[in-house]
């Protein structure tokens, strides 16, 4: 039996504020663009009182969001499987 | 040519033709003048012409937002704006925050021109090419909070600037907001909107940002990301906010306030006002607020602001005695689009001129008290230019004509003065008042001097040496007109403006928090990794002083010179606060600030300016330097 470890992003929408650095780098990540448009992660509702995150379908899971996250609101957790 | 950084283009709107239509950058401009603020002063210096009415189609809305903005450039989301302000007579920057610079260059434009005036209300919309005039039936008549909510709802998310009541009444000190929380254009900006039918911006833009450099960009920012995620105190940035860098309760507490001065407290704030905290697109420090009265009589309102510093300033005020009715008076005048910092100024004057005499309830025209309910009134009547409310909102130059308070007035050049000297001592921020050609306005003049900050001389220099201010101007800063006083603030005032000018043609931000994490080497390090140029500190630190020469020489067109850059007459007299008696000293307390001693400050600050010590402008000398003869 093998064990995978696979990447889960965990949100912590409370916790957002609405900087958009997460998006930001996932742009430039894959597009070599810093496009809000062009990222995986997106967040909307910045300035509202209840900001959303959500991935669109393609994200890889790369985790460079989390890492630049400085508020806490993205959190970044290895799952074996 | 493939941009980096900047997008190439300018966006001129005619709202007297209804006309669109988009100029290209030039290169050899963007060699003497750096994006932002300096290509601001550039197109301000060929386009508004000497003498026009502010209020007028004549006038101009000059728009930019510089190289960094868009990009994740700690801090680069700054918007600024010139055009002549109607409170001075002055041509003049603003600055704000929030996302609309940033939208902005995702559409991509560097700048936006606004020229000439709409036939009825309108609004621009900004989404990458659809550039459009848009009737603004439904929006004309509300407050920028209105406003700002329904093009959101409209469009998403998007970068919004936006007048309220205020701005359409054309009141002379109406400013905007951007998202409705960043203030922009201090000194009537939205009136000269309202002058033109023109209710709000509002950009989105999907074109995105390219860097010239990666590799090298990569390397800038993890650095700087790095060393602010390791800050010891961003924790407690998040925490509170602008709290951190103002004591307000000390201030309270001076003035014999002491009551109130514990409901400014971090403690009050925590438990009973702040809801969220939001932040500038790129921003690691997210300074800015959205508070909520949980209790009392306002119970649900829900306040945005830059810092939760504007509504507690407003505590000052006599009368006003729960935190609860300051955030309320506080948000009316941001509804209504009014400078909070002015109406503060403004009640506080009258409220004491009313005490000794001076200014009566025949004169007014109403029954004057300080409490809420007045000031609130009042404020109303200001927005919407009633009653007495028609001469307050022509601005201090009127208003001191109208009652003869000229000379009691704490206002340089038609604004009002921010911090008070006497109290805060003669900081940069304190003589940049004076000086600005915008008027009594502290942005410009951050340096080691701010309130909060100071420590030793070593530290000084490791700041001055931040700043790019040569070797030999850090001899001469350390000698003072007097060796007590131990800094020559005149002479630092001048690096403070030319740093500020850096940042703000870079699009970053120039308040201590994230304004400390800069250099003059990382700045020209992301400068040229972003756009691809190959500039150095030199040729920057050139760049900007040229831009704060051409501004100034901007006014001298309009007839602005040494006359202009006074010391109000008060900061003379003691200022009573509290149980004390305070008088105008240097920024170590050791020398008492006499009309003889202003003067020889202003000597030494226009001498290392290299501007004429007669006419306080620009000498021929300086102005051929900066290759700036063309604009005379």
């Amino acid at each position: 039996m093998t064990t995978k470890t696979r990447r889960k992003i965990i949100t912590h929408e409370e916790k957002c504020v609405g900087c958009r650095i997460c998006q930001l780098w996932c742009s430039y990540q894959f597009t070599r663009k810093f496009t809000l448009s062009k990222a995986y992660i997106r967040v909307d509702n910045p300035y509202g009182l209840e900001p959303k995150i959500s991935f669109l379908e393609d994200c890889t899971k790369c985790g460079k969001c989390a890492d630049y996250c400085l508020y806490g609101a993205l959190e970044k957790i290895e799952e074996r499987t | 040519m493939e941009w980096n950084g900047y997008t190439g283009n300018i966006l001129n709107i005619d709202l007297t033709g209804d006309k669109i239509s988009i100029t290209k950058e030039n290169l050899d401009d963007l060699k003497q003048f750096i994006g932002g603020f300096g290509m601001n002063c550039k197109l301000g210096a060929e386009l508004i012409k000497p003498k026009i009415d502010p209020i007028s189609p004549d006038n101009f809305i000059i728009i930019g937002a510089g190289p960094l903005v868009g990009t994740i450039t700690p801090g680069a989301s700054r918007t600024a704006g010139i055009s002549k302000f109607p409170a001075t007579g002055a041509i003049a920057n603003s600055c704000g925050s929030m996302s609309f610079g940033f939208h902005l260059k995702n559409a991509g434009y560097d700048h936006i021109i606004v020229s000439g005036k709409a036939e009825k209300p309108i609004y621009i919309q900004i989404i990458d090419d659809h550039v459009e005039l848009i009737d603004a039936k439904g929006i004309w008549g509300k407050d920028i909070v209105e406003t700002t909510d329904l093009l959101w709802k409209k469009y998403g998310s998007s970068g919004v600037i936006a007048i309220g009541q205020a701005g359409e009444n054309m009141v002379k000190g109406a400013l905007t907001l951007i998202d409705k929380t960043s203030t922009f254009g201090r000194g009537g900006l939205a009136a000269i909107m309202g002058a033109k039918n023109l209710k709000a911006l509002i950009a989105q833009g999907t074109k995105g940002i390219s860097i010239a450099y990666p590799k090298e960009f990569n390397q800038a920012y993890k650095k700087l990301f790095e060393r602010i995620r390791k800050y010891p105190h961003r924790q407690s940035w998040h925490e509170v906010g602008m709290l951190r860098s103002l004591p307000i309760g000390l201030m309270l507490t001076a003035q014999g306030q002491k009551k109130k001065s514990r409901q400014v407290s971090d403690r009050i704030y925590l438990k009973k006002l702040k809801k969220r905290r939001i932040a500038c697109p790129s921003c690691p420090m997210a300074d800015k607020d959205i508070l909520e009265i949980k209790e009392g009589e306002h119970c649900g309102l829900i306040q945005y602001t830059s810092s939760a510093i504007n509504p507690f300033l407003m505590f000052t005020l006599k009368g006003l005695n729960t935190y609860d009715e300051v955030v309320k008076l506080y948000d009316l005048t941001n509804r209504y689009g009014l400078d909070s910092l002015t109406i503060t100024a403004l009640f506080e004057l009258i409220t004491r001129l009313h005490e000794q005499g001076i200014i009566t309830n025949e004169k007014l025209g109403l029954e004057w008290k300080s409490d809420y309910k007045t000031l609130a009134m009042v404020t109303e009547m200001i927005a919407n230019r009633k009653g007495l409310g028609e001469v307050l909102a022509g601005g201090w130059k009127e208003i001191g004509k109208r009652y003869d308070i000229e000379d009691k007035m704490l206002e340089v050049k038609g604004l009002d003065v921010i911090f008070d000297p006497r109290f805060m001592r003669l900081g940069t921020m304190e003589f940049e008042q004076v000086v600005n050609v915008k008027g009594a306005h502290v942005a410009s003049g951050g340096s080691p001097t701010y309130a909060t900050s100071g420590g030793s001389m070593k530290r000084f220099e490791t700041h001055f040496r931040r700043m790019g201010i040569p070797e030999p101007a850090i001899t001469r800063i350390f000698k003072p007109l007097r060796e007590e006083m131990m800094v020559n603030v005149p002479r630092l005032t001048r690096y403070s403006e030319d740093w500020y000018a850096l940042l703000t043609s870079m699009g970053l931000c120039a308040r201590a928090q994230m304004n400390r994490f800069y250099s003059m080497e990382n700045v020209t390090n992301f400068y040229n990794a972003i756009t691809g140029f190959d500039r150095s500190q030199e040729d920057l630190r050139i760049a900007a002083e040229r831009s704060w020469n051409l501004l100034k020489i901007l006014n001298a067109r309009e007839g602005f010179s040494r006359k202009h850059d006074k010391f109000p007459k008060e900061w003379f007299k003691n200022l009573k606060y509290g149980n004390n008696e305070l008088q105008l000293h240097d920024f170590f307390g050791t020398t008492l600030i006499t009309p003889t001693i202003a003067n020889q400050l202003l000597d030494d600050y226009y001498n290392e300016r290299g501007w004429n010590l007669k006419d306080g402008l620009p000498s021929q000398e300086k102005v051929k330097e900066l290759g700036l003869t063309p604009y005379i």
